[in-house]
C-alpha cells in the first residue's frame, strides 16, 4: 500500500465540502522566510470524517487556520462546496485546542455565542442550546461559570458551542489533548455517535494515531516542517465503530503501518524558496 | 447516546451552591477582619489623648480626640452642610471622569492614530500640578461648583484611562480569533470580548480614582470657595479652631473610605465571575 501525496481520484459523490489545492504557507522569522506548509492537497467529502496527523510543528494548526479563514495561504487555493472561498470566516465551525470559554459567561451563554453573533435572539438561542445540554453532559451546569467545570466538561461545552451554529464543516484542532486516556476513549465513542447523527464533515487534527484510526474515514499523514502530505490512508474499519475494535487485528495492522510511516519520514530540509 | 465522563460530584460542588456561612461564623470572620486595624486605631487614640492631657497641650495646637469627637457632635449641622457640598463635587466630578475616561480609553484602544495623538496629552495632564491649574479654572469658569468638579475630574480620569486602556488591550488574541471564525465583526468583538476583559482593570482604576477624587475636591475648595469641607478647614485654621480642622479631616477620611468601599461593592456585583475565579485560584 504505497500511496503518496496526491489523492485526487478518490473524491466521490460530486463536490468535496472542503478542498485544499496546492496550498503553501511561508512565514517570516528573524527576517528569513521559511515554509510551514508546502503544496498541501486535501479534501473532505460531505459527511466524511478526515484526520490530519503528523509530528508537532508540521503546520497542522496553520492548515486549519487557513481553512477557517483566520490565515491566508501564500499560494494555492481553497474551495468550499466547490467554490473558491476567499472570505471564509464564519462559514466553517472551528474548535481550537484551548476551549476558550469566556470567563464572564456561564455555560449556557458561552455555548450560544455563535448563534448570538449570527443575530439570533438570546432567548431563542438559549432554548436551542438547552435542548442539547443533556446530550453534552452539561445538564445542571447551565448557570455554572467555566472555572468551576472539569476539563472534560469545558471541552464538551466548547464542542457544543462549535456545532450549534450548524455549519456543514467542523475543524477540530486536538480537542481531546487535555483529557486523560479513559475520558478520551469515552468521548471518542460519544463523538462518533454524535457525528453519525449529524451527517457533518469533520476535519480533525491530532497527534494520536489511535484516535485518528478509531475516528476517521481517511487519514492524512504529514511530514515535519515544512508540512507536506506524505501519505493518505483509507481507514476501512466497519461502522459503527466500537471501543473493542482498538484491539482488533486490522486496527493493529493499520496502526503499525502508520507508525512506521510517521517514523520513516524524511528529516526537514532547509527551504530556500522565497515567498 | 449517553454523555461520557460526567464530572465527579465533588468537583461540581462549587458550581452548584457556595457553602452558606452561618451567621456566627460570618460575624467572627468580620471582627477578625477588622480587629487588628481597630486595635491600632484605639491604641493610637489612647496615646494621643493621654499625651494631650498629661502635658496639657493647648486645644489650638493639638486637640484631644475627645475634643474632636465633641466638635463632631456639637457642630454637626455646620459640618453636614459642608460635607454635602464636598460630596456632591466628588460624585459629579467622579462621574464626569468615568464618562470621559471610558470614552477616551475606547478611542485610544480602538485606533493607533488616536493612541498616538491622545496618550501624550493624557500623560501631560498629570504632569501639570493640579494646584497650579485650580486657580486658573477659578478665573476661567468662575467661583461655583464647576471649577471644583473639573479639578476632581482632572485628578480622577487618569487612573481610569490608563487602566481601561490596559484592559482593552490585554484581550486574549485566541478569543478574538474564535469570534472571527464565528463571523463576528469588529464591533461584536469589541462588545463581547474586549469590554468584558477590561472591566476588572477598569474597576481597579475606579478605586484609585475614587481615592484621589476626595483630595481633588479639597484642593479645588482650598483655592477659592465659600463652602465645602476644604473651605471650612481654610476658614477654621486662622481662627485657631484646630479641633474643627480635625473634625473635617475625620469626615473626609470616612467619606473617602466609604466611597472606596462602595466602588468595591459595585465591582463585586458587576463582575462576580472575576471575584469567584480569583478566590478559586487562591484556594489552589
Amino acid at each position: 500500500m504505497k500511496q503518496v501525496a496526491s489523492d485526487a481520484p478518490a473524491e466521490v459523490g460530486g463536490v468535496a465540502k472542503v478542498r485544499v489545492e496546492g496550498v503553501s504557507k511561508y512565514m517570516l522569522q528573524h527576517g528569513q522566510s521559511f515554509a510551514v506548509l508546502q503544496e498541501v492537497n486535501l479534501y473532505a467529502n460531505a459527511g466524511e470524517f478526515v484526520s490530519l496527523i503528523g509530528p508537532s510543528g508540521c503546520g497542522k494548526s496553520t492548515l486549519l487556520n487557513i481553512i477557517a479563514g483566520l490565515d491566508q495561504p501564500s499560494s494555492g487555493t481553497l474551495y468550499l462546496n466547490g467554490c473558491r472561498a476567499e472570505q471564509r470566516l464564519g462559514t466553517v465551525g472551528y474548535m481550537q485546542q484551548k476551549d476558550l470559554l469566556l470567563p464572564w459567561r456561564n455555560v449556557l451563554d458561552n455555548v450560544i455565542l455563535g448563534l448570538e453573533l449570527r443575530g439570533m435572539s438570546r432567548r431563542v438561542a438559549r432554548a436551542r442550546a438547552l435542548a442539547l445540554m443533556e446530550e453534552f453532559g452539561l445538564k445542571g451546569f447551565e448557570t455554572a461559570y467555566p472555572y468551576t467545570l472539569s476539563g472534560g466538561m469545558r471541552q464538551r461545552a466548547a464542542f457544543l458551542r462549535t456545532i450549534l451554529p450548524e455549519q456543514e464543516v467542523f475543524l477540530l484542532d486536538e480537542p481531546f489533548g487535555a483529557l486523560d486516556a479513559l475520558n478520551r476513549a469515552q468521548i471518542h465513542a460519544w463523538l462518533l455517535g454524535l457525528w453519525e447523527s449529524l451527517h457533518k464533515t469533520i476535519v480533525l487534527v491530532t497527534h494520536d494515531v489511535d484516535e485518528a484510526i478509531f475516528l476517521s474515514d481517511r487519514m492524512y499523514v504529514m511530514t515535519a516542517r515544512p508540512g507536506r502530505v506524505q501519505r493518505v490512508q483509507v481507514i476501512d474499519l466497519p461502522r459503527p465503530r466500537h471501543l473493542e475494535m482498538i484491539t482488533s487485528a486490522h486496527f493493529v495492522a493499520l496502526k503499525a503501518q502508520l507508525l512506521a510511516a510517521l517514523r520513516r519520514e524524511p528529516a526537514a530540509e532547509p527551504q530556500d524558496r522565497p515567498p | 447516546m449517553s454523555p461520557p465522563d460526567r464530572a465527579p460530584p465533588v468537583a461540581a460542588q462549587p458550581a452548584m451552591a457556595p457553602p452558606v456561612t452561618p451567621y456566627i461564623g460570618r460575624w467572627r470572620r468580620l471582627t477578625g477582619h477588622w480587629m487588628p486595624a481597630a486595635l491600632i486605631v484605639l491604641v493610637l487614640l489612647g496615646v494621643w489623648e493621654g499625651y494631650v492631657r498629661l502635658w496639657a497641650v493647648p486645644k489650638w495646637l493639638l486637640p484631644a480626640p475627645s475634643v474632636i469627637a465633641m466638635t463632631l457632635v456639637v457642630s454637626w449641622e455646620l459640618l453636614l452642610d459642608h460635607t454635602l457640598v464636598t460630596l456632591v463635587e466628588v460624585v459629579i466630578g467622579f462621574g464626569l471622569s468615568l464618562l470621559c475616561g471610558v470614552l477616551l480609553a475606547c478611542g485610544i484602544a480602538a485606533s493607533r492614530t488616536l493612541e498616538r495623538a491622545l496618550y501624550p496629552f493624557v500623560i501631560a495632564s498629570q504632569m501639570v500640578p493640579i494646584i497650579v491649574v485650580a486657580p486658573l479654572l477659578l478665573i476661567w469658569v468662575g467661583y461655583g461648583l464647576t471649577p471644583k468638579i473639573i479639578v476632581v475630574a482632572l485628578t480622577a480620569f487618569f487612573p481610569i484611562v490608563v487602566n481601561m486602556v490596559d484592559g482593552l488591550q490585554s484581550v486574549d488574541p485566541d478569543a478574538v480569533n474564535l469570534l472571527r471564525t464565528m463571523g463576528a465583526n469588529h464591533w461584536q468583538i469589541f462588545i463581547k470580548v474586549q469590554v468584558p476583559t477590561s472591566l476588572p482593570f477598569l474597576f481597579s482604576g475606579l478605586r484609585v480614582a475614587m481615592a484621589v477624587s476626595v483630595i481633588g475636591a479639597v484642593i479645588g475648595e482650598w483655592v477659592g470657595s465659600s463652602q465645602g469641607l476644604g473651605y471650612l478647614m481654610i476658614r477654621s485654621k486662622p481662627q485657631f479652631l484646630t479641633e474643627r480642622v480635625f473634625a473635617a479631616i475625620v469626615i473626609l477620611s470616612v467619606m473617602g473610605i466609604a466611597l472606596f468601599v462602595l466602588v468595591g461593592v459595585i465591582e463585586k456585583l458587576a463582575i462576580p465571575w472575576w471575584h469567584n475565579e480569583q478566590r478559586q485560584r487562591s484556594l489552589r
